[in-house]
């Protein structure tokens, strides 16, 4: 395994010098925060993603979770990791003092989740997973609720889940059929079946919390009659004592990858028995869980940018040792070999694998602090706004061009990638998950051109064309960056072309065109907010080489320079070919009829 | 009754460590508490949780860098510290005097270190201490028991273990098999920051030791590889022991 798998010095630069992140302090609500206690809560975490995480990296993959008996046997990991997070207070660290929380700016909580998704993704799913569920209970659950679970679940005792998905509901969670009954008694009978379900079911906690979608009969159909109940495996009686309650896990998939967790099959209500108490109010489920997803999209892109920086690593390590072949110049056969990372070849992939990982995690944490300035600063609609045009884009860049990068850190290792000995194959694995689940890319790209483009006449789209123009300006006054500052604006001025042109086509009503190539735009939309991002960084960069730094930070700032300016030459460019398809009002995918892939 | 502990920051054990004229290039190397010492501090602060003690005191001496090893011990569980500035390349002699000299002040029932540091590696320091101060030192212990103004302690001993019995004030160095040091938890961290650290200049002395020059280990060299029948392979490696790499039996 390799020495590295995520960068502190990378994260500080993001944190402070790109993102003055220790200005949240000034706000009353972070104000017992400091840059002294961001900086140890990120040692604490890469100390315990080092010691506890990382070594199970490998074994949770090659031993994964075993049905047996109708329980899932997890990793031993997975209850240390539980129990180790509950006392350290990582469960609820973002929860405000009054749940027990220490409020953690959400850019604090997501880096935490990046160091953590990078040394063991599947393990921090186990915490993760009972971090968000609990914060449906704090946000929308009863006092008697948020006594009864909360306490369980933020000390690691009790696993939380998301329960939506079912057979004929995935993307369409309209569709949903699970049912509940109300009892008139304080609850209702549930009974149904969901599928998916991470970390469903394990042998590591004393119970499992789901926090289920169901309808209430005689509810409307549609998104309008799905209400959220909290479902637990073991519910507790009238005296307090744990009696099951007819939840039983069916199975669990054999996967691709992301395999130390467990997706499950769960069978509620077999025997009438399956007690589920409601949250909130009726027919407000998928509002609620709505209310969650920006922050689930922004950490399933923290887990992407974090899968894919932990592979960069591992192909750096190796391509630093690994002796192969000799410059182009060198003619004499009997020279010694020389270190790959000296192949020009090698280097562009390398750069490749850092433009996507580094630019991906600058636009989440950029995101995140939206998300912070939103819930305490002065102009919270703009933030709000900004970052809700954003999400689709944080969730799926990640995503989509980590497996690439990830691929690419293979292909660093030659044939070695290919085999386990070597951890790269199973991050090229692992990563595949994040462009399915919540949401995929498709439903992303619906969401990013069919809704948050125009929403609010257009305001959110706005706001951000002119953050970008602002840093563009900010570059046009820097002598070495005038040029990109240049070729940013242009990259703008096509995709606002772009974006007036599929508009047109929605006002014509034709909305199955507009929406067709609605992925290809959403590509397009991420090449173009990482390439401000990387200006960002840039900027940045050029200016702290102005004031006298360390040799290694010279090294650090030029390092990020380069890989600036590679983004600039090999990806920036892929915006004029994503413009040419997108003008093309051809619909050759509306015309492709499925009878013609009969052959 | 009050524990107080040592502690000294150091490179992190995974930094690569590089050299840069004669010196240890130190820019962007991430520091830590010396593994042995964080063990002597979550020894005090179990001793804490037991009731044995009612304080734990950590002391470091260094650079004011240090003060990020004093508030990790602090955010894991220690009540104040007390930083004493002193240059990062005084030796073990003039470290002891500026330790034992606050430690004195604080009158301490037990002076808890780790027996080593995972830098430098000398192992005086604890010994330094109980000297200057007149205190008993005891080595190297796996376990503690407290009662009745005596520490019980069991050391590793050659092969085996010991267990002696020392009257308080005492000097105990602690073996990393004692304990597994915490994290510092969420709420750790934040009141660490409110728990009180004084600063104070170190006691004067001068070195009595002087590093001519740092050199790093030398490349490991290629192995060798010796293919044939069992018996023919033995004898070649014996050959080679004998002969080329000249292993005296
Ligand atoms: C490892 C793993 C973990 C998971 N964890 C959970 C969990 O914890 N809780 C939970 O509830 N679920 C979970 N899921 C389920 C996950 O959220 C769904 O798989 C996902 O939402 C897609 O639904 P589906 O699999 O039914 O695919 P489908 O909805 O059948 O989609 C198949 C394809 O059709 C496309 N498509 C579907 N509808 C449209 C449309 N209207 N327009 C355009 N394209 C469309 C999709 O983009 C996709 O490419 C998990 C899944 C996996 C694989
Ligand atoms: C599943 C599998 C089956 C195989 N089957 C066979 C087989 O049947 N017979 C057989 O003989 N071999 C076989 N191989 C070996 C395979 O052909 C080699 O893995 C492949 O040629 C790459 O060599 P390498 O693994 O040593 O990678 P390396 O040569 O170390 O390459 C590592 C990286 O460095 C780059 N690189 C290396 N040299 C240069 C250079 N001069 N300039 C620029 N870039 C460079 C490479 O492009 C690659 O990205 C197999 C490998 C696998 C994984």
């Amino acid at each position: 395994m390799a020495d590295k798998f995520v960068s502190k010095r990378n994260l500080k630069f993001l944190l402070y010098e790109v993102f003055g992140v220790d200005e949240l302090i000034e706000y009353e609500y972070f104000q017992d925060h400091s840059r002294e206690t961001f900086d140890m809560i990120i040692d604490t975490a890469i100390k315990i993603g080092t010691d506890l995480m990382y070594p199970v990296f490998q074994e949770m993959d090659a031993d994964p979770p075993q049905y047996m008996d109708g329980i899932v046997k997890t990793h031993p990991a997975v209850r240390t990791t539980m129990s180790e997070f509950g006392q350290g207070g990582w469960i609820n660290a973002n929860q405000s003092y009054e749940y027990g929380g220490q409020q953690i700016p959400t850019v604090i909580q997501n880096v935490l989740q990046f160091i953590f998704c990078a040394a063991n993704y599947s393990l921090n799913a186990y915490p993760g997973l009972t971090r968000g569920a609990a914060n449906l209970i704090v946000h929308f659950g009863s006092q008697e609720q948020k006594d009864q679970y909360l306490e369980k679940m933020f000390s690691g005792h009790w696993q939380g889940t998301m329960a939506l998905t079912e057979p004929d509901a995935g993307s369409s969670l309209a569709d949903i059929r699970t049912s509940a009954e109300d009892t008139g008694l304080g609850y209702y009978k549930i009974k149904g079946t969901k599928i998916f379900i991470s970390a469903g079911d394990t042998d590591a906690v004393d119970n499992t919390i789901h926090m289920m979608l169901a309808r209430i009969k005689g509810a409307p159909a549609g998104v309008k009659g799905i209400s959220l109940f909290i479902v637990p495996k073991y519910r507790s009686n009238k005296n307090g004592e744990s009696e099951f309650n007819d939840l039983t896990c069916a199975g669990i998939e054999h996967k691709l990858g992301y395999k130390g967790s467990p997706i499950c099959q769960l069978a509620m209500g077999e025997n009438g028995d399956c007690h589920g108490y409601l949250v909130g109010e009726p027919n407000k489920g998928l509002s609620y869980m709505f209310h969650m997803m920006n922050e689930k999209r922004v950490a399933v892109g923290i887990g992407a940018a974090a899968k894919a920086t932990a592979a960069y690593y591992a192909a750096l390590e190796y391509a630093q040792q690994r002796l192969q072949g000799r410059k182009v110049s060198e003619k004499d056969p009997l020279s010694a070999q020389i270190p790959i990372i000296e192949h020009a070849d090698v280097k562009r992939m390398l750069l490749f694998q850092r433009a996507v990982c580094e630019g991906s995690l600058s636009l989440a944490i950029q995101a995140a602090k939206y998300l912070d300035l939103a819930s305490v600063g002065e102009e919270a609609e703009k933030y709000d706004l900004m970052s809700d045009l954003l999400i689709p884009i944080v969730k799926t860049y990640p995503s989509e061009m980590g497996i690439l990068s990830t691929s690419s850190a293979i292909q660093c290792l030659g044939g070695y990638g290919f085999c386990r000995d070597f951890p790269v194959e199973q991050y090229y694995r692992d990563i595949r998950i994040d462009t399915l689940h919540e949401g995929t890319t498709g439903i992303q790209a619906k969401d990013l051109l069919g809704r948050k483009v125009t929403m609010k006449g257009g305001k959110a789209y706005q706001l951000v064309i002119e953050e970008i123009s602002i840093t563009i300006g900010q570059a046009e006054v820097i002598p070495d960056l005038k040029e990109y500052a240049a070729k940013l604006t242009k990259a703008l001025d096509v995709f606002k072309e772009v974006t007036d042109c599929l508009l047109e086509l929605k006002q014509q009503g034709d909305l199955e065109k507009f929406e067709a190539d609605a992925a290809i735009y959403l590509e397009m939309a991420g090449v173009l907010v990482v390439a401000w991002q990387w200006l960002m960084q840039a900027i940045t960069a050029a200016k702290a080489l102005t004031s006298g730094v360390s040799e290694s930070d010279t090294n650090f700032y030029h390092g990020k320079l380069y890989t600036f300016k590679y983004y600039y030459k090999y990806e920036l460019p892929k915006i004029e070919g994503l413009a040419a398809v997108l003008k093309n009002s051809d619909a050759i995918t509306i015309k492709m009829n499925p009878e013609l892939f009969l052959d | 009754m009050k524990v107080l502990v040592c502690v000294k920051q150091t490179f992190d054990t995974e930094a690569k460590i590089e050299l840069k004229d004669g010196k240890i290039a130190d820019a962007g190397i991430n520091l830590i508490i010396n593994p042995y010492d964080e063990v002597a501090v979550e020894g005090g602060i179990q001793l804490k949780e037991k009731k044995v003690v009612d304080e734990v005191v950590v002391l470091s001496a260094g650079s004011d860098k240090a003060m990020d090893a004093i508030r990790t011990a602090l955010a894991m569980g220690a009540d104040r510290g007390i930083l004493i500035k002193q240059d990062t390349g005084a030796d073990e002699y003039a470290r002891a005097i500026a330790l034992a000299a606050a430690i004195k002040e604080e009158n301490p029932d037990i002076i808890l270190a780790g027996h080593v540091a995972a830098d430098d590696g000398s192992s005086q320091v604890p010994t330094r201490i109980a000297e200057i101060l007149g205190l008993p030192h005891i080595n190297v212990i796996t376990e503690i028991e407290v009662a009745d103004g005596k520490a019980t302690c069991t050391c590793e001993a050659d092969g085996g273990t010991l267990v002696a019995e020392v009257v308080l004030p005492a000097v105990i160095s602690s073996q990393v098999s004692w304990n597994e040091p915490r994290y510092p938890s969420m709420k750790g961290i934040m009141q660490a920051k409110k728990k009180p650290v004084t600063t104070a200049d170190a006691a004067a002395a001068d070195n009595k030791v002087t590093i001519i020059e740092f050199a790093m280990p030398p490349a490991k060299q290629a192995g060798i590889k010796v293919e044939d029948d069992p018996e023919v392979c033995a004898a070649k490696l014996a050959d080679w022991m004998k002969n080329t790499v000249k292993i005296e039996v």
